[in-house]
């Protein structure tokens, strides 16, 4: 079962603005209100409304369940990783090693109101990437797993 | 006292938009109010000056649970049947 | 009867609720010694201009791994129930 035409063409229409403007909320986390979770749940707003838009076949083609599974799991363990690298640098779990180091991330940010600046917050953007790849991979195919399981009803 | 009016207006739409869920008995339109639900208590937390908690009431209340509602009437009925 | 009383018990516990809600006020904690230690150093040391990530990812960073793997197992409990109604589908090798 697939919705009409017009729904059909919208959600490819909004698919690709709701995914940049998910992306951009992700990207500028330590710069302006969001992060990783709000800018996951976003991009997970839009691959909902293809899943909705289109029928089970459709979307089994379009979206792959073990890429998705795969991109969640790695999201976890790029957000791990990033906090054990801590560790193995001698210092303590979860330290911002990056900040202020003048390598990535790595500029400094004067006290007070600023313009900001991308290329600041040390292992803050790494983890904001990082769980947002994590939510994204994991609210889509929470998703998707409903759908599959609401197709299966409809044909017995 | 204009943050006052937008507080009592963006409360009252909330009752009213609460009401409309219980009221309809199309279920895509009750689902459809359920995110205008949503929406306005996105809108509060922004005007309480919470933006990254209304981010995610907005991605998640109005947007995944939305989804997850048509899902459901897709696969059921659409029209809400009498109690006997 | 029973409509009258499920009125009366939403008005009451309406009125309980809007009166707590007379006295709240908004950006004016009591305790507030934790805030202005982020807000005065969260800059500094963690090199960010949004205090809020700093503090969710920075400082309390051992919350958000636990929040990631709440999330994690409740995706996979979900996966794990869907199963068994997905697994005649051909075009998954799972």
């Amino acid at each position: 079962m697939r919705m009409s035409k017009i729904v059909r063409f919208s959600a490819d229409v909004l698919f690709g603005a709701i995914l940049i403007f998910g992306f951009y909320i992700i990207l500028h986390g330590h710069l302006t209100p969001g992060g990783g979770f709000q800018g996951g749940a976003v991009v997970a707003t839009g691959a909902a409304l293809v899943i909705v838009a289109y029928s089970y076949e459709e979307v089994l083609h379009m979206i792959k369940k073990a890429g998705l599974m795969l991109q969640e799991s790695a999201g976890l363990v790029m957000f791990a990783g990033v906090a054990l690298i801590a560790l193995g640098l001698g210092t303590t779990f979860f330290f911002n090693y990056l900040a202020n180091s003048g390598l990535l991330f790595g500029m400094s940010v004067p006290f007070g109101p600023n313009p900001g600046e991308l290329n600041t917050g040390g292992v803050l953007p790494l983890m904001n990437i990082a769980v947002g790849i994590e939510v994204w991979g994991g609210l889509a195919i929470v998703i998707l797993y409903m759908l599959s399981g609401i197709s299966k009803a409809e044909e017995a | 006292m204009i943050e006052t009016i937008i507080h009592v207006l963006v409360i009252a739409g909330l009752v009213v938009s609460a009401i409309l869920v219980f009221h309809f008995r199309d279920l895509l339109a009750a689902a459809l109010a359920s995110a205008l639900f949503s929406f306005l208590i996105s809108l509060e937390f922004y005007i309480l000056q919470a933006p990254d908690v209304a981010i995610s009431q907005a991605a998640i209340g109005a947007g995944l649970t939305t989804a997850i509602f048509i899902l459901a009437i897709r696969s059921t009925k659409r029209y809400e049947e009498d109690i006997p | 009867m029973r409509k009258e009383l499920s009125i009366l018990i939403i008005v009451i516990l309406g009125v309980f609720l809007a009166l707590i809600a007379v006295d709240l006020t908004f950006g004016a904690p009591d305790n507030s010694a934790m805030d202005d230690y982020f807000i005065r150093n969260g800059q500094e040391q963690a090199a960010t201009n949004n205090i809020v990530t700093t503090v969710v990812f920075d400082y309390r960073g051992f919350d958000t791994l636990g929040e990631s793997t709440v999330l994690f197992t409740a995706v996979i409990g979900v996966a794990l129930m869907y199963r068994k109604l997905v697994k005649g589908d051909a075009d998954e090798n799972e």
